[in-house]
C-alpha cells in the first residue's frame, strides 16, 4: 500500500489563533478514512488547507500528496493534481443551473467530448439531479445540493476526494443515500476518500479507519472497529 | 416629427454610451462586488488614447480602437493586481475600497490634464466626406459606428459571459470564490481578467463617443454619474439591466432637453430614478443588488 496523502506535523493558525496544533496522518491509496471530532476541533481547517483553500501564510509542516509537497500550492493547482474537495456547507454556484454546476466541475478537463457522457453518468448516479437539471443551484433542497456538490467534485475525475460533513442538514434517509454513493465511488471507481463527519456512528460504519480530533490535535486513531469499541470514543462521540 | 427623429438619434448615441459605462460598472460588481467609480476616468483615458493613436499618430481607426482596447485591458488588469488585490489582502472595509476608486479616478483625471492639456481635443473625421441620410436627417458616420459597435460589444459580452467556459468561470468565481478555486478556477487570475474586460468595455465607450463629443479631461466624469444611475435603474450587477438602464437614462435626458429644457434634464432623470426605485427597488431586471454579493 502506498501513501496517497500524508500530513507531517501539520499546523495551521488564523492570525494568532492556533486552529491545528501539529498533526500527522497518512491515507493510503484506495482507502476510505474518516476524521471525527467536536465543533471547532480544526477538522474543516485541516481539510481546506490540504486543498489549498485557506491563506497559505497560516500553514506550517508538510502536506504530501502523491509524493509531492503541496502546502504552498493554490487550490486550483491541487485540484489539477486530481484531489477534489466537497466543501462544508455545499457551496453550490447559486445562480448557475445544476447542469452548469456540473460543467464547472469539469473546468480543468481537456477531453471535452467525454464531459457529456460523464454528466449522464452523474445523473444516473443521482436521479434527483436529473429532474432538477435546469434549476438554479439556489433553488435546490439541502440534500439535492449535497448530491450536486459530490457530483460536481466527481466531474474532475479525481484520484482522491475530501468531503467535509456530507451529512450536514440532511434527513436520515438521504444521509444513508449519500454515504451509499460515497462507498460506491470508493469501491467501484477506486477513489480514495477522506471525510469529516459529525455523525460519528455513520462515519465509523462507512470508513475503514478513523482519526479523532480534539482542539487541534489527533487524540485517538485506528481501525473503525477498534474505534467503535474504544471506551472514550463511545462516551464522547457515540453517546453511549 | 423631424425633431423627434433628431432627438431619437442623439438619445440612442448617448444611451449606448451610458449603456457601455453601466455595463462596465456591472461587470466589476458581478465579478468582485465592488463599485468601480474609477471607470469614468478610465473612459476618458480610452478616449485620449484613441485620439493619440488615431489623430496624432495617424493609425487607421479600427487599429486605433483595437490598440486602445489592448492597452486599457492591461491597465485594468494592473489596477486589480496592483491596487485592488492589495487592499483586499489587507482586509480593508469596502468603504476604503470605494474611496480608493474615487482617488484613482481623480489621479487619472489630473494625469490626463497634465498630458493632454485642458483644451478639449477633436478627433479627425473617421470617414471624411461620407454623408448619411436617415429619415430625412443628416447623421454623422461616427454616430452610426458608435451605436453599431456599442450594440455589437453588448451582444458579444452577453454571449461571452453566459455561453463560454471562461465567462461562466468569471460568474462562478464571483458567486463563490472558494468553490470556484476548488473546481480548478484560478480565481486570482480571473479577477484580473474581469477588471481588464471591464476597462476594455469602458475604453471602447471612450473611443467610440470621442469622435462625437470631443475629448476633454472631464468627458468620463460628466457621463459617469448618469451611467451609474443607469446601472442602478437596470438592477445593479445585471448586464442586460445595465444596457437597458443606460439607454433609458440617455432617452430621458435627451428628450427632456429637447421638449422641455436642458436645464431640467438631470433633475428629471434623477427624479425618475428615485421614483422608479420606490416602486421596484431591485431595478428593471430584478437584481437583488445588496444580498447578491
Ligand atoms: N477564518 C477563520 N478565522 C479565524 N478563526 C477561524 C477561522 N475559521 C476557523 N477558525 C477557528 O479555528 C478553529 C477550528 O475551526 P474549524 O472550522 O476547522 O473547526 P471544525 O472542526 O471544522 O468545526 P465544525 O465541526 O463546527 O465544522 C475554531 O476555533 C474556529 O473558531
Ligand atoms: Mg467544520
Amino acid at each position: 500500500m502506498s501513501a496517497m496523502l500524508e500530513l507531517e506535523d501539520f499546523r495551521y493558525s488564523y492570525g494568532g489563533v492556533h486552529a491545528v496544533k501539529g498533526i500527522s496522518l497518512q491515507i493510503n491509496e484506495g482507502e476510505i478514512v474518516t476524521l471525527i471530532g467536536a465543533n471547532g476541533a480544526g477538522k474543516s481547517t485541516t481539510m481546506r488547507t490540504i486543498c489549498g483553500l485557506t491563506e497559505p501564510q497560516g500553514v506550517q509542516g508538510k502536506i504530501v500528496y502523491k509524493g509531492k509537497e503541496i502546502q504552498k500550492l493554490s487550490g486550483h493547482k491541487i485540484t489539477a493534481m486530481g484531489l477534489s474537495h466537497v466543501i462544508e456547507g455545499r457551496h453550490i454556484f447559486s445562480k448557475l443551473t445544476v447542469d452548469e454546476n456540473l460543467e464547472m466541475g469539469a473546468y480543468l478537463r481537456k477531453d471535452t467530448k467525454n464531459i457529456k457522457a460523464d454528466k449522464e453518468e452523474m445523473y444516473r448516479l443521482f436521479p434527483r439531479l436529473l429532474e432538477r437539471k435546469t434549476s438554479l443551484g439556489s433553488n435546490l433542497s439541502g440534500g439535492e445540493q449535497q448530491m450536486l456538490a459530490i457530483a460536481r467534485a466527481m466531474m474532475n475525475h479525481p484520484k482522491m476526494i475530501l468531503l467535509d460533513e456530507p451529512s450536514l442538514g440532511l434527513a436520515p434517509i438521504i444521509v444513508t443515500e449519500v454515504f451509499k454513493a460515497i462507498k460506491r465511488l470508493n469501491e467501484q471507481e477506486g477513489i480514495t476518500i477522506f471525510f469529516v463527519e459529525q455523525n460519528s456512528k455513520i462515519a465509523l460504519n462507512s470508513a475503514q479507519r478513523g482519526y479523532v480530533m480534539q482542539t487541534g490535535e489527533i487524540v485517538i486513531s485506528g481501525s473503525c472497529t477498534d474505534l467503535s469499541n474504544n471506551e472514550a470514543v463511545r462516551k464522547a462521540y457515540l453517546g453511549e | 416629427m423631424l425633431k423627434f427623429v433628431t432627438l431619437f438619434i442623439s438619445a440612442t448615441i448617448l444611451g449606448c454610451t451610458y449603456g457601455l459605462i453601466s455595463l462596465s460598472y456591472s461587470l466589476i460588481y458581478k465579478s468582485s462586488g465592488m463599485m468601480a467609480f474609477v471607470n469614468p476616468d478610465l473612459m476618458t483615458w480610452g478616449a485620449f488614447l484613441g485620439f493619440t493613436f488615431y489623430t496624432l499618430m495617424g493609425l487607421p481607426y479600427p487599429i486605433a480602437v483595437l490598440l486602445t482596447c489592448v492597452v486599457m485591458f492591461c491597465m485594468g488588469f494592473a489596477i486589480q493586481k496592483g491596487v485592488v488585490r492589495n487592499l483586499i489582502k489587507r482586509n480593508v472595509t469596502p468603504m476604503y475600497i470605494t474611496l480608493t476608486m474615487f482617488a484613482m479616478g481623480y489621479i487619472l483625471q489630473n494625469l490626463s490634464q497634465l498630458i493632454f492639456g485642458s483644451v478639449p481635443r477633436k478627433f479627425d473625421s473617421i470617414i471624411p466626406g461620407l454623408k448619411i441620410q436617415l429619415a430625412g436627417i443628416q447623421v454623422q458616420p461616427e454616430a452610426i459606428i458608435c451605436v453599431g459597435v456599442s450594440l455589437l460589444i453588448m451582444a458579444l459580452l452577453q454571449f461571452f459571459m453566459n455561453k463560454t467556459k471562461l465567462g461562466t468561470a468569471m460568474r462562478a468565481a464571483s458567486m463563490d470564490p472558494m468553490a470556484a478555486e476548488s473546481v480548478g478556477v484560478d480565481v486570482s487570475l480571473i479577477s484580473g481578467l474581469s477588471w481588464g474586460l471591464s476597462t476594455t468595455v469602458i475604453a471602447a465607450a471612450g473611443i467610440l463617443c470621442g469622435p462625437i463629443y470631443s475629448v476633454s479631461m472631464v468627458l468620463g466624469a460628466n457621463l459617469g454619474a448618469k451611467a451609474f444611475a443607469g446601472a442602478v435603474l437596470g438592477g445593479y450587477g445585471n448586464m442586460i439591466g445595465a444596457i437597458i438602464g443606460g439607454l433609458a437614462m440617455g432617452f430621458i435626458e435627451t428628450f427632456v432637453s429637447g421638449y422641455i429644457s436642458s436645464d431640467y434634464k438631470s433633475l428629471i432623470a434623477y427624479i425618475v430614478l428615485i421614483l422608479f426605485l420606490f416602486v421596484k427597488p431591485t431595478g428593471i431586471m430584478n437584481e437583488r443588488a445588496i444580498q447578491d454579493v
